[in-house]
């Protein structure tokens, strides 16, 4: 179901691009190493393998949106994109530096197989810049010739030109944030772009061969009505991305949107409503041919996005920039929201005064809360028999017991191990016995739409088994 | 003023209804109870005496002090009285006004701060436990100076505590009736009064407050003559807060107020009035000393256990504990005498030296538990803990009853007596304040009286044990009943019947039938999605029972937060339901929000979610929040 794995660098056939830079293969990964630690060599505690996904955290944007509580920093709609504003290029550097001053502990890293520039909207970075952290992130760690490379694009902040640049530098995916196909719902939204840029960019995006790209959505605007959403999605649909991003409006503290409205309560939709554009969506891009993949992503077959599929498998990553997260060798980080700490973090990680890979795997119980809460987001869900070899078996059981009612009520679906549904009372006989329901039960998920919807309920009732 | 009417519910005082419960018919010791579980508190925040308490606990005895020789004090020297008088009507502070005047204590020597014991008290401005202290005063009489021993024994006002009261007037024999001069008689002043004079105390009236503006001490001296039948010239005009004609008071107590009846030469005879323990000296007891004489090293014994103990420390609350060696007839003070536990320092018994043998002391009515209500720890784990306060607590509060009970929805817990509602949430604000506890309370109800036709009688304290489908046909039912005489001005009789007839109250007309009266009563099962849930469970009037469960289905339907599933919430009697409301499934609670890899803000989220749930009571498949039970006690 996804893409073909990576093999070693040297072996792979470059495909689709020119292989750039491939002289700059990471001069460390050739040399002779010092004898790593003793704790690495212990068969009992084997090392967690590296990262090969990396998030790059690009944080500028024209003006915050008024549902934005990301670390951003606002350049002003005044003046066109300067291609030498210093604070951009400035802030590059900077990121440049943490990534040349993190520390690996292995001798042979493997290449990078996913990069994902985030934002902020990473499309008001002048591709020259994109450049240099993509040259960066190469020689440190090396990347995969067909690595999974994603960018957050905004409309009305790049033009084929600049598309076509990001393309060269090997960009492959484009995450394009719509957000909504309402003239008026974008500036409710305080979003620095207008209906035609919607349809220009996504022009753009078709016109460059982009073939791999997402259209970003958000439900429960205020004053978005089901006739809206209908069209927003019909829209998207006829647009034909290969995924769509779906996201549910969180009302966050700090931001306009919490100053002037209430979840539930008008202009925002009601609960009721809410719940309904949760499932027009799920209903219209299944019947469309996508795949609901997890909670708010759809995809066509083969075009998930793989770097978040990272988070939703637990696998490790880094993280690069302002307020970025990284979870390496067991330990999650989040790296200083403001940039004048983030500064100095750099200057530490330089320093040697900081170091966020971790080295442990830290308490068995919050690493299974993990396990649940990130795979019971996807449609795969969480492998039972993975679960029970990680944590043992009667946590697993005491899973099942727990989802139980929920499964009778169709919120939780159980799977054997070729994905056939069981039904409920077929589970309900195999809690009684143990052994039986290892053979049996290989996959717990949240069923599409109504446990996807209950999902933080379910999810919080599987933490409450796991630590009382 | 005028009409007469008998309710079955005490009417919370206010200023122009005066409430007079009728004590031939009335236990002193618990005038007021609910005939209906489901009744709001009263607003106990109206109460606002001003705190006062007379005897502290510390240990810092001044060495300067001279050593103070009882035997100048034979029984004509001594006095004892007693304070009584509504709420904020100066009581405290006149207290504190003669205690300054002998000197006792300093003025303006922090003394609220110094002397406030309880954070209740100090809280609620109210006096809870009974507390007593000794006063030296010297009256120049035609040019001879005559040295008198004066103990002033502080009361609680509220009628929830009269039985500690009526345990204060036991010790005195006379006392100051304080009525402010611009309210006049008031609900607890009239209550007051009648358990000073079944006492056959001497009552000097104190027209208090007179400096304010709106005081009008002729309309209160004629009522205290229509009321009380006291004499307007006896009345002494006062202002604790200017000091206006606090010269007359300790002269008039010693005149009017008779010396202690007791005889120095009979053998000793005292009377245990209050006991607290203190962690350095243990057990102590307030006694007064009714014949004979207690020296320090004497063996005495208990009347009703018949246990004996050497007599460690004798001494006065002067205000602190001052040891005087020996206590002589009529004087009140202190004894620490090695008991191990407040158990058995019975308040009301009479002590005696070992082996003599005398008539014992009348004592006092054990206090009569007339609301009852369950206990249990907010977090159910919390058992031992609320067990460990609450052993702290009844040790110094006898007068709560206190039996393990188990209940599906909230666990392990208490089944307390209280004899009041103020009571009760006086005992609930000390196990948190003191203690530390949060504590569940299930709805306060009253004992209840069940006869079955098998001839079986059951007494009810806990509505959950009462069965909704019994084996045996209910043959009749009781609830308590006081008798009240309210006296109100003329404006308010309608809205007053209309409020007794409400609670069932009958005209005095009627006939009566001992305590208890027959009553239609019916169990009230609460309901969550088919199950009762025990805690919830109420005993009502059948008239009632409609009213209530409504009220209680709407309550519960407001702070039950919507879950997984629907919940249909039902209050029935027996297996017919009355009301019914439906809390719709939850529609949607999920996070699809692009936090990218912070999974730890997620992961925070939802573990704040699965706190909540443990912070919840769960009843079947239905969780609920502490605050349901706490708002169900508000449902009247």
């Amino acid at each position: 179901m996804l893409k073909a794995t990576c093999t070693p660098i040297l072996s792979t056939i470059p495909t689709r691009y020119k292989p750039l830079n491939l002289t700059t293969l990471p001069i460390s990964n050739t040399l002779p190493q010092p004898p790593p630690p003793v704790r690495q060599n212990a068969a009992a505690n084997p090392t967690p393998a590296p990262p090969t996904s990396a998030y790059i955290h690009l944080p500028f944007c024209r003006k915050r949106c008024h549902y934005c509580d990301f670390p951003i920093v606002a350049l002003g709609t005044s003046s066109p994109p300067p291609d030498n504003d210093p604070r951009i290029s400035d802030y590059i550097s900077l990121l440049r530096r943490e990534i040349t001053a993190t520390r690996l502990k292995t001798s042979h890293h493997p290449p990078l197989r996913t990069i994902f520039f985030g934002g902020g909207t990473p499309s008001l970075v002048p591709p020259s810049l994109v450049s240099t952290i993509l040259d960066t992130l190469r020689s440190k760690f090396g990347v995969c010739l067909d690595a999974e490379i994603s960018i957050e694009m905004d409309p009305g902040t790049f033009d084929g030109e600049k598309l076509r640049e990001l393309i060269e530098l090997g960009v492959n995916r484009v995450s394009l944030g719509v957000q909504a196909f309402q003239e008026q719902l974008l500036r409710a939204c305080g979003r620095a772009h207008g209906l035609s840029e919607v349809y220009e960019a996504i022009e753009i995006v078709g016109s460059c061969g982009v073939e791999n790209w997402s259209m970003d959505l958000i439900s429960s605007l205020p004053h978005q009505t089901t006739e809206m959403w209908e069209e927003s999605l019909r829209l998207t649909v006829e647009a034909q991305p290969t995924h769509v991003s779906v996201y549910d409006l969180q009302v966050e503290q700090g931001t306009k949107f919490s100053v002037l409205y209430t979840p539930g309560e008008f202009p925002l939709p009601s609960e009721t409503d809410s719940a309904k554009f949760y499932r027009m969506a799920s209903s219209m891009l299944s019947n469309a041919g996508y795949n609901h993949y997890e909670i708010s992503s759809y995809s066509k077959n083969g075009f998930e996005c793989e770097h978040n599929l990272t988070y939703w498998k637990n696998k490790p990553f880094y993280g690069f920039g302002l307020g970025s997260a990284s979870y390496v060798r067991g330990l999650r980080y989040s790296r200083p929201r403001k940039l004048k700490e983030y500064t100095g973090y750099v200057q530490n990680l330089e320093d040697g005064a900081v170091d966020c890979s971790g080295d442990s795997c830290g308490d068995a119980k919050d690493a299974a809360m993990d396990v649940v809460m990130l795979s019971l987001r996807t449609a795969r869900g969480l492998d039972l028999k993975s679960f029970r070899e990680d944590f043992g078996g009667s946590l697993a059981l005491s899973l099942c017991k727990v989802y139980k009612p929920y499964v009778e009520s169709g919120h939780v679906v159980c799977l054997d191990g070729q994905r056939r549904n069981l039904m409920a009372d077929e589970f309900s006989s195999l809690l009684s016995d143990d052994h039986k329901m290892e053979e049996v039960v290989a996959f717990i998920r949240l069923s599409d739409p109504d446990g996807f919807l209950l999902s933080n309920e379910l999810i919080s009732l599987a933490f409450a088994a796991i630590a009382p | 003023m005028g009409s007469i009417g008998r309710a079955s519910k005490a009417l919370k005082s206010s200023k122009n209804i005066y409430l007079h419960y009728i004590s031939s018919i009335l236990s002193p010791l618990s005038p007021i109870h609910r005939p209906n579980p489901v009744h709001s508190f009263p607003d106990l925040h109206h109460f606002n005496w001003s705190y006062h308490a007379y005897c502290s606990h510390s240990r810092n005895h001044s060495s300067k002090d001279v050593a103070i020789d009882l035997s100048q004090y034979p029984t004509d020297r001594v006095r004892n009285f007693s304070i009584i008088a509504h709420v904020d009507h100066g009581k405290s502070t006149l207290a504190d006004r003669l205690l300054e005047l002998t000197g006792t204590i300093k003025r303006g020597h922090g003394q609220p701060q110094y002397l406030d014991k309880l954070q209740v008290e100090r809280e609620r401005g109210i006096t809870v436990k009974a507390q007593t202290a000794t006063m030296f005063y010297t009256r120049n009489f035609e040019g001879t100076d005559t040295n008198y021993l004066v103990n002033l024994i502080d009361t609680p006002g509220h009628v929830d505590f009269s039985y500690e009261v009526s345990r204060s007037l036991a010790a005195c024999q006379g006392v100051l009736l304080v009525v402010d001069a611009a309210q006049g008689v008031q609900a607890q002043t009239v209550a007051n009064f009648y358990l000073a004079f079944e006492s056959n105390l001497t009552i000097i009236p104190v027209i208090n407050k007179i400096d304010q503006p709106t005081a009008d001490p002729d309309r209160v001296k004629k009522q205290l003559q229509s009321m009380f039948d006291l004499d307007p010239i006896d009345a002494l005009m006062t202002s604790a807060k200017t000091g206006q004609g606090l010269d007359q008071v300790l002269p008039a107590v010693i005149e009017r107020i008779p010396p202690p009846p007791g005889k120095n030469n009979l053998p000793l005879r005292m009377l245990l009035l209050d006991s607290y323990y203190d962690e350095y000296k243990g057990v102590i007891c307030h006694v007064a000393v009714v014949d004979g004489a207690l020296r320090k090293g004497d063996r005495i014994s208990s009347a009703a256990t018949g246990q004996s103990y050497d007599v460690l420390d004798v001494g006065i609350m002067h205000p602190e504990l001052k040891p005087t060696g020996v206590l002589l007839t009529g004087q009140v003070g202190y004894v620490v005498s090695g008991m191990r536990s407040t158990k058995e320092a019975r308040v009301g018994d009479t002590l005696q030296h070992y082996r003599s043998t005398v008539e014992p002391l009348p004592g006092f009515k054990p206090a009569k538990h007339m609301v009852f209500s369950g206990l249990y720890p907010a977090d159910g784990s919390d058992f031992e803990a609320l067990n460990h306060a609450i052993e702290r607590l009844t040790c110094n509060d006898a007068s709560v009853s206190i039996a393990k009970e188990s209940s599906t929805a909230l666990g392990l817990g208490f089944r307390c007596g209280f004899l009041g509602l103020l009571h009760m949430d006086v005992f609930h604000q000390r196990l948190e304040q003191e203690h530390g506890i949060h504590v569940i309370s299930t709805v306060p109800t009253v004992p209840y009286m069940f006869e079955y036709s098998d001839g079986s009688k059951v007494q009810v304290q806990n509505p959950a044990a009462l069965p909704s489908n019994p084996k045996s046909q209910l043959k009749a039912s009781w609830e308590p009943t006081v008798m009240a005489t309210i006296i109100i001005p003329s404006d308010y009789v309608g809205a007053v019947i209309t409020l007794c007839s409400e609670r069932r109250g009958e005209q005095l007309e009627y006939s009566y039938i001992d305590r208890y009266l027959a009553s239609d009563l019916v169990k009230l099962d609460i309901l969550l999605n088919g199950q009762p849930v025990d805690a919830m469970a109420t005993i009502v009037h059948r008239l009632k029972a409609q009213r209530v469960g409504r009220e209680l289905v709407e309550k519960l339907k407001k702070f039950i937060d919507r879950q997984m599933f629907e919940i249909i919430i039902q209050a029935a009697i027996g297996s017919k339901v009355i009301a019914r409301e439906t809390i719709s499934a939850m529609r949607k609670n999920v996070l699809a929000k692009c936090y990218g890899g912070d999974v730890t803000r997620k992961r925070k989220l939802l573990e704040k979610q699965k706190e909540g749930k443990k912070r919840m009571k769960r009843v079947g498949s239905v969780d609920i929040p502490q605050e349901a039970f706490h708002e169900l006690l508000k449902v009247s």
